[in-house]
């Protein structure tokens, strides 16, 4: 070994505190790079070999109703890939307990089975096309299904008892959720459930005709373009909406998770590497003005420069290095637990854990720009000192009264020991501001992690507790006369029962279109409580619309503008309506009017497609479930209770983050400390022998950072609040508006959080408080 | 111990453990200082005189032999009362003045101040020094000698029983030196304060009242000057 190598294992050895805490913050932020990336490398492998193997659909068409005819007229006119009519509704499923409410989507499959092809796990395709039913495999595994296992269905008022011949995963519920509102998979609640085409027609009373259109585009056709054109096209059959694949409900879930791994993996990293190069800098610059005789020497003895730069920027680089080693060891095992969660999470066959050596050699590459970089910028004062130079003392540093005495009155009120304490903190400028960057940043990342998950969680608690207060949401298999409403009182004790219109429209402004629901509503409904952007109470009245606020957006239109209402009923002209509100609304995209205005202006007088009800009856599922014209019953309370428990999933997230920022916290504020020390070394020393104690010492350091901290708190929590919103805004769209509310409660978590880690910085400090030899510091003349 | 005595050392030793050989830095010393005593402990390097004054400052503590402060033996004593001994009954004057550069004159000395039982008044004691025009400027705006002066302010005004000055004129000039003696034969006089000087000067040696001559870690004389020069008489 050479001597400088011996030398610098001796001042990694002396430093190993400092040396150590900044490993953690590279290898941190290295092991997130690696692990969010393997992770999204693996999703999106996997993901775009089983679209191609399944050929996943790129367009859907849901109409009414669609003759097979009329089908091969459209593939004859624009030569698609592929094209396939199929049969889907969704039924209820009859259990053991009567009162269990299980929804199914009855999809049917042609012999063919071109477009969303399914992916078998066991079994085999359907066979027996009477009796034959193949399970989507996370429905049949939550409820304990087997493969010959019969099950009951309930369509159009008829029971039918079908076989599991197979169970297949399909690339259309690799997240299985029953509609957007739902955001969380109830995967033992709701499942899928594969028929015979001719017993979907047959059942569903559409002998030859199939409601959803499914394409597979070729490569030079535009889903967007496409879907604009096809309209015409299907307008005849009754036309409800078209989704594209990137809108496609299990589709979209996967593209969000993997665009928030690859905006995690390409930004946090980017900042711990900063934070970590900065502490580089400062500590190296630090090592280099103490070892200010020992460079001069070594320059005495021939030592170059560049050697000499070399010498500390390898402390840089070892830091780097010790940070790319348990970074991408730490990143692998991470990508492996996070691959092995979205194997549980997501049902994607192919899905594997994979290593990317491209993560780890690329974490070499950034580690060693910027620790390079920080080495050689931390050294580059060794370029100024001569031999001769270095063995004289230093000038005292030239002392300035700070910006707070200026401002007397507060000044002169102040004890001694804080103003010594406040000029102290004010001695570095730029490592001030620095800390200050450190401890906002942690509070602000807290706060910002723990306001938006206590926004997603009222924002479900809001969405069915004050929002939508009713029970139980009925949905008819078709609509009906108004009057079948008021059986439900007869079938069902209930507390209040209302009608209530949903039916999906194109709603456009000029070229902004949305297809979204439309819910008709009682005017003194009981059911929903409007507030406008103001948090104003508002209803629906006689005349107009009310819009929530993402479709507001979407459409481009404010309050008293008026909007274009297309409907897919044949027949049916356009209509304009004024925007009498626009309405907050957590979760999906939806317009409300009155049931009546409804009625008369986009369906026809007195239909009504469902009913809220309010019920404390335990038996409402099973006196409803045989009612014919019933086709589902959503519970609130079922809502509610699949996402608490996924509440634990979510505070191993938040606790994650608030331990990633507690971690960045405390390295900055542990390494400015302990910088802060070492330069303040023959000062302490020196009140040492004026008779001040340890503890006095420790305090003052201990309220020079508790300044510091407060500041740091004080800019944290706005700047965490905006980036709550800011990532509140972006994870808000169509699903989802997220209003980011931070409660005091987010507030004093993150402030705790925030002090609890600067507070285990401090403590660790105080070791070197402890050792500090005022004898030796006083022989030395370098400060 | 007589009345006038106000500290007394017996027989100490200060070993230290270098590796495998053992370096003896102080050997047996024993002297007494007088309340009012102006005393000069002279040495080249290494003849244990800083060994000496670390263990009088109750910075260090000897291998053996006993120190007394007036009744008190500060050779027994826990960390907390080394603490409260050199907080309350000894002053520093060190060679490097190791003053604070971020505080003004006038708070370097109110941090010494600050934590004191029975201080004295700072602007008294700032003037006595000749630094109450200098009083709110930084150690970077003063001269070296003025530099020495605020810690020397900075130590008397803790109204300590012992000032202890660890080569006071060492890093000054000839002239700023002998100003900085004169000071000190100043506060010796008029705050009747025990001051000990150590150095390796021999010309310092003449305006102690005390002189105890060091060498390789034993003192090897102690006399006492019976007119005792004044310090602008001195010449080195």
């Amino acid at each position: 070994m050479k001597k400088l190598d011996k030398r610098l294992w001796g001042l990694i050895k002396s430093t190993k505190g400092q040396f150590f805490a900044i490993s953690v913050v590279v290898a941190i932020g290295l092991m997130i790079f690696v692990s969010m990336g393997s992770a999204e490398s693996n999703l999106q492998s996997a993901l775009k070999d089983y679209y191609q193997l399944t050929n996943f659909s790129d367009l859907y068409v849901q109409v009414v109703k669609i003759p097979e005819k009329d089908i091969s007229k459209i593939q004859s006119k624009y030569h698609f890939s592929d094209i396939e009519g199929r049969i889907v509704s969704e039924v209820p499923m009859i259990t053991e307990d009567e009162n269990e409410r299980v929804t199914v989507r009855v999809t049917s499959v042609s012999d063919e089975d071109r477009v969303n092809r399914l992916y078998y796990i066991e079994g085999s395709p359907i066979q027996d096309k009477n009796h034959d039913v193949i399970l989507v495999q996370q429905f049949a595994e939550a409820r304990d299904i087997h493969i010959g296992d019969p099950i009951r269905l309930q369509i159009n008022g008829r029971q039918y008892k079908m076989i599991v011949k197979g169970i297949a995963a399909s690339a259309e519920y690799i997240y299985l959720i029953e509609s957007a509102q739902n955001m969380l998979p109830n995967e033992s609640k709701f499942g899928v459930a594969y028929v015979s085409k001719e017993f979907a027609q047959r059942s569903f009373g559409l002998s030859g005709s199939a409601n959803e259109v499914i394409i597979k585009l070729n490569s030079n056709q535009d889903p967007e373009n496409m879907k604009d054109v096809l309209k015409d096209d299907f307008e005849n059959f009754g036309l409800k909406r078209i989704i594209t694949q990137e809108n496609q409900l299990s589709n979209r879930m996967m593209s969000e998770e993997l665009a928030q791994l690859k905006n995690i993996s390409g930004s946090i990293p980017i900042l711990f590497l900063s934070i970590a190069g900065i502490v580089l800098v400062m500590m190296v610059s630090r090592m280099v003005k103490k070892d200010r005789i020992s460079i001069g020497v070594m320059k005495a003895l021939g030592y170059s420069a560049s050697q000499i730069i070399l010498h500390y920027t390898k402390y840089a680089l070892s830091a780097g290095a010790l940070g790319v080693f348990l970074g991408s060891l730490l990143g692998t095992v991470v990508a492996g637990a996070m691959t092995e969660m979205y194997i549980e999470f997501f049902n994607l066959p192919l899905l594997k854990i994979n290593f990317y050596p491209q993560y780890v050699f690329w974490s070499i590459a950034f580690a060693g720009v910027f620790c390079g970089v920080s080495g050689i910028w931390g050294a580059k004062e060794i370029l100024k000192i001569m031999p001769a130079e270095s063995m004289r003392p230093e000038a005292p540093k030239a002392g300035k009264r700070i910006f707070l005495e200026n401002f007397k009155f507060f000044w002169n009120h102040l004890s001694f020991s804080w103003k010594m304490v406040i000029k102290n903190a004010f001695r570095n400028k730029k490592r001030m501001v620095f800390v200050l960057f450190g401890v906002s940043l942690t509070c602000s990342m807290m706060v910002a992690t723990i306001s938006l998950v206590s926004s997603t969680l009222s924002l479900f608690d809001k969405h069915f507790t004050e929002f939508q207060k009713m029970d139980y949401n009925i949905n008819f298999s078709t609509p009906l006369n108004e009057d079948v409403v008021k059986e439900i009182p007869h079938l069902v004790e209930t507390q209040r029962v209302e009608p209530k219109i949903e039916f999906p429209f194109e709603v456009s402004n000029g070229l902004k279109k949305e297809i979204v629901n439309v819910i008709g509503i009682n005017r003194d409904t009981e059911f929903y409580s409007f507030k406008d952007m103001d948090e104003k109470i508002t209803r629906v009245s006689e005349e107009g619309i009310l819009i929530t606020e993402n479709l507001a957006k979407a459409l481009k239109v404010n309050k008293g503008a008026h909007i274009k209402i297309h409907s897919f009923i044949p027949g049916r002209e356009d209509i304009y309506l004024r925007v009498e509100n626009v309405i907050k609304q957590g979760l999906g995209m939806n317009a409300y009017m009155a049931l009546d205005s409804m009625g008369n202006e986009l369906m026809e007088s007195q239909l009504v497609t469902g009913a809220y009800v309010d019920s404390k009856d335990p038996d409402i599922v099973k006196k409803l479930i045989n009612a014919d014209h019933i086709a589902t019953i959503q519970s609130s309370q079922d809502m509610l209770n699949i996402f608490q428990e996924f509440m634990g999933l979510t505070i191993m997230s938040i606790g994650f983050i608030v331990v990633m920022a507690g971690i960045l916290g405390f390295s900055i504020v542990y390494n400015a400390t302990v910088i802060s020390i070492g330069e303040r070394e023959m000062e302490f020393s020196s009140m040492r022998v004026l008779g001040f104690s340890k503890n006095e010492i420790f305090s003052m350091i201990l309220r020079e950072s508790i300044v510091i901290t407060i500041f740091g708190i004080l800019i944290g929590i706005p700047v965490g609040r905006l980036m709550g919103s800011a990532m509140g805004n972006m994870y808000s769209n169509e699903i989802y508006t997220m209003e980011i509310i931070a409660d005091t409660r987010s507030y004093l978590l993150a402030c705790f959080f925030t002090i609890l880690f600067i507070t285990l910085s401090q403590l660790a400090t105080y070791r070197k408080i402890r050792k500090l030899n005022f004898l030796q510091a006083l022989k030395n003349r370098v400060s | 111990m007589l009345k006038h005595d106000i500290l007394i050392a017996e027989k100490i030793s200060k070993h230290y453990q270098m590796g495998e050989v053992t370096v003896k830095a102080l050997e047996n010393a024993s002297f007494k200082f007088s309340k009012g005593d102006f005393v000069v402990i002279l040495g080249p390097s290494g003849s244990g005189k800083s060994t000496l004054l670390n263990i009088i400052g109750g910075m260090d503590l000897p291998t053996s032999g006993k120190v007394y402060l007036r009744d008190e033996e500060i050779t027994k004593f826990s960390e907390k009362k080394l603490t409260e001994y050199r907080r309350d009954k000894v002053g520093f004057v060190f060679q490097f003045y190791n003053i604070m550069a971020n505080l003004t004159a006038r708070e370097n000395v109110e941090l010494a101040v600050e934590i004191c039982k029975n201080s004295l008044d700072i602007d008294k004691v700032m003037d006595e020094v000749g630094l109450s025009e200098r009083k709110d400027h930084f150690p970077s705006q003063l001269s070296g000698g003025e530099q020495q002066r605020v810690a020397i302010a900075r130590a008397v005004a803790k109204n300590p029983e012992i000032l202890l000055c660890d080569e006071p004129t060492g890093a000054l000039d000839y002239s700023t030196g002998v100003s900085i003696l004169s000071l000190l034969k100043k506060v010796n006089k008029e705050f009747n304060m025990t001051v000990v000087v150590i150095t390796h000067n021999a010309a310092i040696a003449e305006i102690g009242d005390k002189v105890i001559k060091m060498r390789s870690g034993e003192i090897v004389d102690i006399w006492t000057n019976e007119s005792p020069v004044n310090p602008e008489r001195i010449e080195w």
